[in-house]
């Protein structure tokens, strides 16, 4: 049995020895196609985003998309005016112009209030500083010509919506993560509400993940023909350096937040510790959870084999990244899950919680059920354990992570401008 | 299953075929694992069946002269090969031939073309030939030139790999009706088939198996994770020996099965991972290959355990 050269398998091919259908399982990331919109544009769009972070100060994956996907539209040749309620400082993007409420709404270093992250009672004036925001939005007069107006999850929608309704244009809408997700379950009404809204007025929704497509239709009752996905991706490391093989360190880069399972990397680190030796877990990035964590390393009794960084700059990470023998996100919810992309582009194997949305578009990571400790560390324990599979699995993956960039995304973005805009009824 | 395979054979229509007991790798092991798996196997099909074959099947259609000199160690007198055309050097897959490297086996190629119309393509809406029906296949039959075709395909061809509904099993119980309307053709069981005087000798001196297109052993060997874990193995295989255990010794020849490697088949760049892994109940190549290693590292302890070997971490 099972000497089937899989190429020859039925349907994989078809009479004239093409691929068939089998062999292109998975779909483009756009899922049902835009037929009858045109798929460039034949003009420069002027396109308004209402953001929210952007970098370098960026703590998550939204400010990493805002950056990559405005560099990429404006190589495109559209032009965007990226909206903010922080006064920067901005990482330059040539074609993107910034403006920010004459009054920032925050410091960006303590910009989220602890209780947003956990959902816990909001003491903070979070509220009333995203209602600013909003208002000013909305009120934005003498923009010039606009296209399309984009919003990046709930913070903007409601300017958004009023600005994109008094312009006569159309409103686009990236989803990220919701609130269901990043409150695990114990949402807060205010964001939901300002989700939905974004959400029912958008013409065009967009998710980073299918996972999060089928929230956005199970849960904010989204018409399914208008919400597509687009993953985000990662840019290629100008100096990526190859991989000691001899050295152990198993890294986590993210927030330090509930929704982010931390303490899951932990209790497996526990279980790999005693078993393999000359292990380093290293857990890079900041937040609400720290102490908590800490403590539970101190528990746990490995506090010597975990080390805490904070906040670490995109140089240091890259090294973090050049030095790691396997990364780990072990998130209860990831809608997507940008540094997994960027540990596999790096060549580190990588091991993921199953629901996440980069899942969907690798198979040569570890997916493990985010409860699972025990899985985590048998994964965890033989990536250390089996150098050829940690080289096959570095490379195929990085291979995979690198195939396809932002400038794929962004083209995939232009195209759900033109179907909005074609709804709106915006001339070309 | 096994009952019917019993009444099958009792028919006299049946050949069965000497193999590997474990449907291994046995044959890239040191000896004398592949003669004590083959005799395993022999010993089952008596025990089982009352049988006592006089042709060898090699795991995955593995040929090469080297088994043939085995085969004919073991008193076979012939062997199965896949009817390849990088070895018959245009000669027709339907004549007899004998080993070179040993003259006293005879083979019996498979027709590949003919098999795969059968065993892969017959549902594919995508070919040409679809909907293959039994007397268009008993004309290919009859319009092939030559002494015998080798027609095989897996067990799985008729209800699994191909449904009831595609009109797998129709097709297999009209075909021999169509193929008495071609008075040239009549069935032969294996060593019908290669009893007479062989046509020429054939010669293969690098192994070849049924697989891709290249016909080797790169679907069980072929990368890194594949040959590190195959590598392991033999290791393994040295302890597991010395330790006298034969539960440990079965173990780890469980082990030499061919799937385990052909789960850790990856796909080059570009080609689609989902595709090889059709037959695989691995969630990846990785999960094979992680899973395969801590069944050996938990067996290579076990015999070190046996052989009073204390195990440094």
């Amino acid at each position: 049995m099972r000497r089937e050269n899989p190429e020859e398998a039925p349907g994989a091919l078809d009479s004239t020895g093409k691929l068939g259908p089998a062999a292109r399982r998975r779909g483009r990331a756009v899922e049902e196609g835009a037929l009858g919109t045109p798929q460039r544009a034949t003009r420069p769009l002027r396109i308004v985003m209402v953001g929210w972070e952007f970098p370098p100060n960026h703590t998550g994956g939204l400010g990493v998309h805002s950056y990559e996907i405005t560099r990429e539209l404006t190589r495109l040749g559209h032009r965007v005016l990226f909206l903010t309620p922080f006064a920067g400082p901005f990482t330059p993007v040539d074609g993107v112009t910034f403006r920010f409420p004459g009054e920032p709404v925050g410091d960006p270093a303590a910009r989220y209030p602890p209780a947003y992250w956990s959902g816990a009672s909001l003491d903070s004036p979070f509220e009333n500083a995203t209602d600013g925001y909003n208002a000013w939005v909305g009120g934005l007069r003498d923009l010039g010509p606009v296209d399309v107006v984009h919003v990046h999850d709930w913070f903007g929608t409601l300017g958004a919506r009023e600005l994109a309704e008094r312009l006569g244009r159309p409103l686009v809408m990236t989803v990220h993560s919701t609130e269901y997700d990043r409150s695990l379950g114990h949402p807060w009404d205010h964001i939901l509400a300002r989700e939905q809204a974004g959400v029912d007025a958008a013409l065009r929704v967009i998710a980073v993940s299918r996972h999060l497509r089928q929230q956005l239709i199970d849960r904010y009752h989204a018409d399914p023909s208008k919400v597509r996905v687009i993953y985000n991706a990662v840019r290629p490391s100008e100096r990526l350096e190859h991989i000691d093989p001899k050295k152990r360190v198993v890294l986590y880069v993210g927030r330090l937040a509930a929704m982010k399972g931390v303490d899951t990397f932990l209790k497996a680190a526990a279980r790999v510790v005693p078993v393999v030796p000359d292990v380093l877990f290293v857990v890079a990035g900041e937040g609400p959870e720290y102490p908590r964590l800490l403590q539970l390393a101190a528990r746990l009794e490995i506090g010597d084999r975990v080390m805490f960084l904070g906040h670490v700059s995109e140089e240091e990470r890259e090294l973090l990244l050049a030095g790691a023998s396997v990364f780990v996100l072990p998130s209860v919810v990831e809608p997507f899950g940008i540094a997994a992309l960027e540990a596999m582009a790096a060549g580190v194997p990588t091991i993921v919680s199953r629901t996440s949305g980069v899942a969907e578009i690798s198979s040569s990571i570890f997916r493990v059920d985010f409860w699972d400790v025990e899985e985590f560390a048998s994964r965890i324990a033989e990536l250390l354990e089996y150098p050829t599979l940690r080289a096959a699995m570095g490379d195929q993956g990085r291979w995979e992570a690198l195939k396809e960039g932002w400038p794929e995304r962004a083209r995939e973005t232009v195209v759900i401008y033109l179907e909005a805009m074609a709804a709106r009824g915006v001339p070309l | 299953m096994i009952e019917r395979l019993r009444a099958l054979y009792a028919t006299g229509r049946v050949a069965l075929l000497a193999e590997t007991y474990y449907h291994s790798l046995a044959f890239l092991v040191p000896p004398p694992e592949l003669a004590e798996e083959v005799a395993q196997h022999r010993a089952m099909l008596e025990r089982e069946f009352g049988a006592r074959p006089s042709v060898l099947r090699m795991t995955e259609l593995a040929y090469s002269d080297d088994l043939a000199r085995f085969a004919e160690s073991q008193r076979f007198t012939g062997m199965l090969a896949e009817g390849w055309e990088g070895v018959l050097g245009g000669q027709p897959p339907t004549y007899r031939y004998c080993a070179a490297s040993a003259p006293t086996v005879n083979l019996l190629l498979r027709h590949y073309r003919l098999s795969d119309d059968v065993g892969f393509r017959f549902s594919s809406r995508e070919w040409s030939e679809h909907p293959l029906t039994a007397d268009k296949y008993a004309r290919w039959l009859a319009a092939t030139p030559g002494e015998v075709v080798g027609l095989f395909m897996d067990f799985e061809t008729f209800g699994e790999h191909h449904a009831a509904r595609t009109g797998i099993l129709e097709f297999l119980s009209a075909l021999p009706l169509e193929v008495a309307r071609h008075p040239h053709l009549e069935w032969a069981t294996v060593e019908e088939a290669i009893a007479g005087h062989p046509r020429a000798p054939l010669s293969v001196p690098v192994t070849m198996s049924w697989a891709d297109q290249n016909r080797d052993l790169g679907a069980w060997l072929g990368n890194d994770l594949q040959r590190s874990a195959f590598e392991a193995a033999k290791k393994v295989g040295v302890v597991a020996r010395r330790s006298s255990d034969p539960a440990v010794l079965e173990d780890w020849r469980k082990l030499l099965t061919s799937d385990h490697f052909y789960y850790m088949y990856v796909s080059g760049h570009g080609a689609d991972q989902g595709v090889h892994q059709y037959f695989s109940s691995y969630e990846s190549p990785y999960d094979a290959y992680a899973n395969y290693m801590n069944a050996l590292t938990d067996l290579r302890r076990r015999a070190l355990d046996r052989l009073g070997v204390p195990v440094l971490k």
